[in-house]
């Protein structure tokens, strides 16, 4: 196991952060289409 | 390489094969029903549309998955417990395929007689032969000694190997069957207390709401039953396959588990437009259900991750360079890839469907058909096919020719397209208020009726690709069983170096068990008990 002072670098992970905040945005999107459909029919 | 015991593989091929044989006259139902739903063709009067539906919602809900499910985790069980299965787990193994196949071969006959027309949920107080129900019990019973073969193996194990981590594919094997032993409870519970007794006539009436209570306790964790094992391709398997490494063992666990928690005391929101449950049950069950996203982002994380490291390693540059690195020409990976990236839109659907209002505006509409033709039938069945490719040779001392590798592109290809068809316009025609489980009807031409027929026409044309893509796999797979003899390596994943040691606490099963436990009596103790207390019984009704 790395102990802190082995200055084991951190894998760049940029990309995923990026994949999985555009995961979260487009289930956000389609989550408020269709809450909007449904205040658009009551 | 060790090659894979010639026993076990036996064992493994006849789960295979039998799930593909339902696959097959499931899509030959699927076919005509989207057939007969666009008003192309007639069935034969002897022949009923909801016949169909039953046999295509069994075989393909019920019998594909958990045959192939057995069959794959049955695989690496054995692969990474020791290279081969203990004679006992082998024997639980056949004893329970034996069982799940009587079961399955009577409750298609009972159905193709016409004498169950109850769907694949069998709601009372829709009545089937006594036989049906039957058949349904030998299955799940078959299947838990096919489970018990699991954890024997697993104890076995862990005895022979104290104070070691156990082989994550094992790991989540003994996970997705604990779920199923859990979950299972409530329908056998429902079949044999409720609905065979009065299906023979012992007792007059049925406890309605009750039964289908019982039913989605069961029903819920079902999909998670179909999901674990596509999960276990894409955390243990995809990494050795693109040839990288998984991204933690930690996380794969944790989530693990907390699929484990957070499948179950759900049930309710399967029920949200139903009367006798009061509100709060059903608030709480659904909070309870959106606990699921964190788990299942850990997972979307974690391949992002495997994927990303991967093409880094490989030189890639920039935020998304990653992306051009992957082996896009490899059907092992390509088609659980498609899976998992349709697993997107269709985690997104699921979302919708469990929030109570918007439940209200896709509610028994052909949305939720279109719902689970990408879940299950696309993300779970593509991940299902691309594990063949590999799976089929390993086992039988075969390799995969690029030949056979192209025609495993073409078919989840093809796949892909007939979904877009199928399950896209099903989606849209079902925010337009089409219902589901229905034959031709234009409801004397109402104008609503009418708009939906050319989307129902997309379905046909979506669900004949799909047919397609039934036959090609039934041959990929012939062709598989006939490849060239060779050595085919079954591919395990190794944990990333930078990952950190996996803690203990993770494989304690009786903490997790626990809280699971505590979670369902907390979550169904109550509105059981009001259920039971406030009866309203019904007799049967054969509708059909
Ligand atoms: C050839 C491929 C397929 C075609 C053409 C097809 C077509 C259809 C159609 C048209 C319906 C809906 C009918 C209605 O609501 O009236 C349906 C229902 C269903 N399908 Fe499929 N499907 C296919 C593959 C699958 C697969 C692979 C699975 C699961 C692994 C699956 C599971 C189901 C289930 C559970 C239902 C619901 C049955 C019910 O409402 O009781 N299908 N399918
Ligand atoms: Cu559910």
């Amino acid at each position: 196991m790395p102990k802190p002072e082995d200055k084991k670098e951190e894998p760049a992970l940029k990309g995923t952060f990026a994949s999985v905040m555009l995961l979260g945005a487009f289930i956000i999107l389609t989550w408020i289409g269709v809450f909007a459909l449904f205040m658009a029919r009551n | 390489m060790k090659s894979f015991d010639r026993s076990d593989s036996k064992l493994v091929l006849a789960h295979v094969l039998f799930a593909f044989a339902a696959l097959f006259i499931g899509g030959v139902a699927g076919l005509l029903q989207s057939m007969v739903k666009s008003g192309s063709i007639e069935l034969p009067a002897n022949i009923g549309y909801y016949e169909l539906l039953t046999a295509h919602g069994v075989l393909m809900a019920l019998i594909f998955t958990t045959y192939f499910i057995v069959g794959f985790l049955y695989s690496g069980v054995s692969h990474t417990l020791g290279g081969k299965l203990l004679p006992v787990s082998r024997k639980l193994g056949w004893y329970g395929y034996a069982l799940m196949s009587v079961g399955t071969v009577m409750g298609v006959i009972v159905i193709l007689l016409g004498k169950a027309s109850v769907l694949y949920t069998f709601y009372a107080p829709m009545k089937a032969s006594p036989w049906f129900y039957i058949a349904l019990a030998l299955v799940v019973v078959g299947s838990w000694l096919s489970g018990f073969g699991i954890f024997y193996q697993y104890i076995r194990w862990k005895k022979g190997n104290k104070g070691k981590l156990s082989p994550l594919f094992a790991y989540m094997s003994v996970v997705t069957m604990l779920l199923w032993q859990i979950c299972t409870i409530g329908v056998a519970i429902e079949v044999v207390v409720q609905l065979i007794p009065w299906s023979f006539g012992w007792v007059d009436t049925v406890n309605v709401v009750l039964s289908r209570t019982l039913f989605w306790y069961f029903g819920h964790p079902l999909v998670y039953f179909w999901l674990l094992p596509a999960y276990i391709c894409w955390y243990v398997v995809i990494p050795k396959v693109i040839g990288g490494k998984i991204f933690s063992d930690s996380l794969a666990r944790l989530s693990f588990m907390l699929f484990l928690l957070f499948s179950i005391p759900v049930g309710f929101h399967h029920q949200l437009m139903e009367p006798g449950i009061s509100p709060f049950w059903k608030y709480l069950q659904v909070v309870l259900t959106f606990m699921v996203i964190i788990p299942s982002l850990m997972t979307a994380f974690s391949m992002f991750a495997t994927f990303e490291l991967y093409g880094r390693s490989k030189g890639a540059k920039g935020t998304f360079g990653w992306v051009k690195k992957l082996p896009w020409k490899d059907v092992r990976f390509f088609a659980p890839f498609m899976g998992m990236l349709i697993f997107i839109p269709a985690g997104a659907g699921g979302i919708i469907n469990a929030s109570n209002q918007m439940n209200a505006v896709v509610h028994n509409t052909l949305w939720v058909t279109g719902h689970f033709h990408i879940t299950v039938a696309t993300s779970v069945a593509l991940t299902f096919f691309g594990i063949l490719y590999w799976l089929i040779p390993a086992i039988t001392g075969r390799v995969l020719t690029p030949r056979m590798n192209k025609l495993g592109m073409i078919q989840t290809i093809i796949w892909c397209v007939g979904m877009f068809f199928m399950s896209g316009a099903m989606h849209i025609v079902g925010l337009f208020g089409s219902p589901r489980r229905t034959a031709y009807n234009t409801y004397n031409d109402h104008p609503d009726a009418v708009l939906w027929m050319p989307y129902h026409v997309a379905m046909a044309i979506g669900g004949s690709i799909l047919f397609i893509g039934v036959i090609l796999i039934v041959y990929n797979i012939i062709g598989l069983l006939r490849a060239p003899r060779g050595e085919t390596e079954y591919p395990i994943g190794e944990v990333s170096e930078a990952s950190e040691k996996t803690p203990a606490f993770l494989e304690r099963w009786g903490l997790w068990i626990g809280i699971a436990v505590a979670l369902i009596v907390f979550a169904y103790t109550l509105p059981l008990v009001d259920m039971i207390m406030n009866n309203v019984p019904s007799p049967g009704y054969v509708t059909w």
